[in-house]
């Protein structure tokens, strides 16, 4: 069945989400769910992330979305199609790069080359792809070596990048950045993002919160199964990760008063972690905490050296979650 | 317009899975066991009551023993795409469970009949002759072919059973020993064999592709010949069975 043909038999509309997911529950023993309950929604051309620990679930709710395996109970629909009865029509129009390592035993260029046949991209085309793929993931030299002999990096890369031989609609990317050094990481996801201006949506699981910050339009955490939040990057770190960080450091002057003074000017609204003459402060109020530090300075006579403010990250909302539901609070 | 899934796995099977150094052990192999066992047998035996050479005797035997051999690709290419991490990746794709299954069991016939028309060549220049009649290709081939499939689901269900790459080593190896030497490719079944050996000859399929194989390489293939032939359908409807049942509910997952 040609591509054509499969994309006839569900027609989605422009908000139609790309995967939906309702109460998931998927066990491999009986007794434990690797996933419990897990419910959401992916739009289509977004980059949604899935942030979890290891063993948190991401790679089950991975397979489960790409068909290799039928969750326990729940609803999930794959571009508008149940990953259970139309597992072949939803293959066909996915990719997916797995967590481990998957390569044929022959050269860089020729698992490019069998992946294309496989997908059933005629010569020319396979051609002209292998090409484009090989220069942009800097393979050209290794393009005559084994896949199994190259370096970890090198290996993500023919693994990303065989991916592209063929076009999709959703690509699925199980912690792709693993072993890459950061200019080429910086390059996996700028290529990612280019494809997410033409249309393609991107599930991607990480460890790396920087990377998912990057990357990512909206971000799920999953923790024991399920999700604890699922939100906008911005919206979770301006929801959960609360203050902003600033950095101070001073000369001159009496900094131990100076940072006393400091504290009562504050009050409840921020926190300080000081040493002799740096303070790390947690402030709801950056304006307010900004012109307190310059008005005692100016006062006391002490030198502000180094003055940074630093926006949260998302690891500081995973690290929160992830505390509060271990701390056996539902949300942050 | 898009080769169908099937042809295009069974592409990739060949071209990823047999580079010059397997080829020529998997095919020689059995080349060798001609040249050795024949010559060798040959020089100490005089042959049956109707003049018929040992090497004569032996080489439909080896043309037989291509399947086996042609099985051992299969359930060897499962467990490498099972090491390698490309069954999950493949069934990630575009492919169905069952079209995986039936481009391994296709490369495995592929490389039956490969073999078998080798090994032809081999007979020819040791020989002197080898059948040309178009009936006793058929039976030939055709019989090939269907042992190719049996061994070939045999092998995929032990490697869809087996839970490590040495475990299926293992077994593939003792499975060819004691497929080969109980059966008739090097010697033929006669009263003279203990009962438990004979028993064990006659429930043997591969006894039942080289009676078929020597009929028809020598012309004399008979009703009851295809009464084998039958058996050996019956076998391989069942096996391949079980080695579909096997497949289907074995974990393909990755970690």
């Amino acid at each position: 069945m040609d591509r054509a043909s499969v994309r006839a038999d569900v027609t989605l509309d422009s908000a139609s989400p790309a995967i939906s997911a309702e109460n998931l529950r998927h066990t491999y023993d009986g007794h434990h769910f690797a996933l419990d309950g897990v419910s959401f929604t992916v739009r289509k051309g977004e980059v949604f992330g899935l942030l979890g620990r290891n063993g948190a679930g991401k790679s089950t709710l991975i397979k489960a979305m790409t068909t290799l395996i039928q969750p326990t109970s729940g609803t999930l629909r794959v571009l508008g199609m149940d990953p259970a009865r139309d597992g072949q029509k939803i293959r066909q129009r996915i990719g997916v790069v797995q967590q481990g390592e998957s390569f044929d035993f022959t050269t860089v260029q020729g698992n490019l080359d069998v992946y294309g046949v496989l997908w059933g991209i005629p010569k020319a085309d396979r051609v002209r792809r292998r090409e484009a793929l090989l220069a942009r993931f800097e393979l050209t030299e290794v393009r005559k070596r084994r896949a199994f002999d190259l370096s970890g990096g090198q290996k993500r890369r023919v693994q990303v990048a065989r991916e592209f031989m063929h076009d999709m609609e959703i690509l699925f990317l199980d912690e792709p950045t693993v072993g890459l050094d950061v200019i080429m990481r910086r390059t996996l996801l700028d290529s990612i993002r280019a494809e997410v201006q033409r249309g393609l949506t991107v599930v991607f699981t990480t460890h790396n919160l920087e990377e998912a910050d990057y990357l990512c339009d909206r971000v799920a955490v999953i923790d024991e199964g399920r999700i604890l939040m699922l939100d906008e990057v911005e919206n979770l770190k301006r929801l959960y990760g609360g203050k902003k960080t600033i950095d101070l450091t001073v000369a001159g002057g009496d900094p131990t008063t100076y940072f006393a003074r400091l504290r009562d000017a504050l009050g409840s609204g921020a926190t300080l972690k000081t040493n002799a003459t740096a303070a790390v402060i947690l402030t709801d109020d950056p304006k307010q905490t900004l012109a307190a530090i310059v008005d005692l300075s100016r006062t006391l006579e002490v030198q502000i050296v180094w003055l940074n403010v630093r926006t949260n990250t998302l690891e500081d909302v995973f690290l929160r979650s992830v505390q509060h539901r271990e701390a056996g609070s539902a949300t942050p | 317009m898009p080769l169908p899934n099937l042809v295009r796995l069974v592409y990739r099977n060949i071209a990823v899975n047999t580079d010059p150094g397997s080829l020529i052990i998997l095919i020689g192999l059995p080349g060798m066991y001609l040249i050795f066992f024949g010559l060798g047998f040959q020089s100490i035996t005089s042959g049956d009551a109707s003049g018929t050479s040992y090497l004569a005797f032996l080489t439909p035997g080896i043309l037989a023993f291509q399947v086996v051999m042609a099985g051992t690709v299969g359930g060897s290419m499962l467990w490498a795409d099972r090491r390698w991490g490309m069954l999950a990746q493949l069934l990630s794709g575009p492919f169905t469970r069952l079209e995986y299954l039936l481009g391994i069991m296709f490369t495995s016939m592929l490389w039956g009949l490969g073999g078998t028309a080798v090994m032809l060549g081999v007979a020819f220049a040791i020989l002197g002759t080898v059948p040309t009649a178009p009936v006793a290709l058929a039976v030939i081939f055709g019989t090939i072919v269907l042992g190719s499939v049996f061994f070939g689901a045999l092998m995929l269900f032990i490697a869809a059973l087996v839970k490590s790459n040495t475990a299926y080593n293992s077994v593939q190896i003792l499975l060819i020993f004691v497929v080969n030497f109980a059966s008739t490719v090097f010697y033929p079944l006669s009263s003279g064999l203990p009962i438990v050996l004979r028993a064990l000859f006659q429930i043997n399929p591969l006894t039942y592709v080289a009676d078929a194989v020597r009929g028809g390489y020598s012309s004399t293939f008979s009703v009851g010949d295809g009464y084998q032939v039958l058996v050996l359908v019956a076998e391989t409807v069942v096996i391949l069975a079980l080695a579909v049942r096997a497949y289907l509910r074995s974990d393909l997952s990755y970690e």
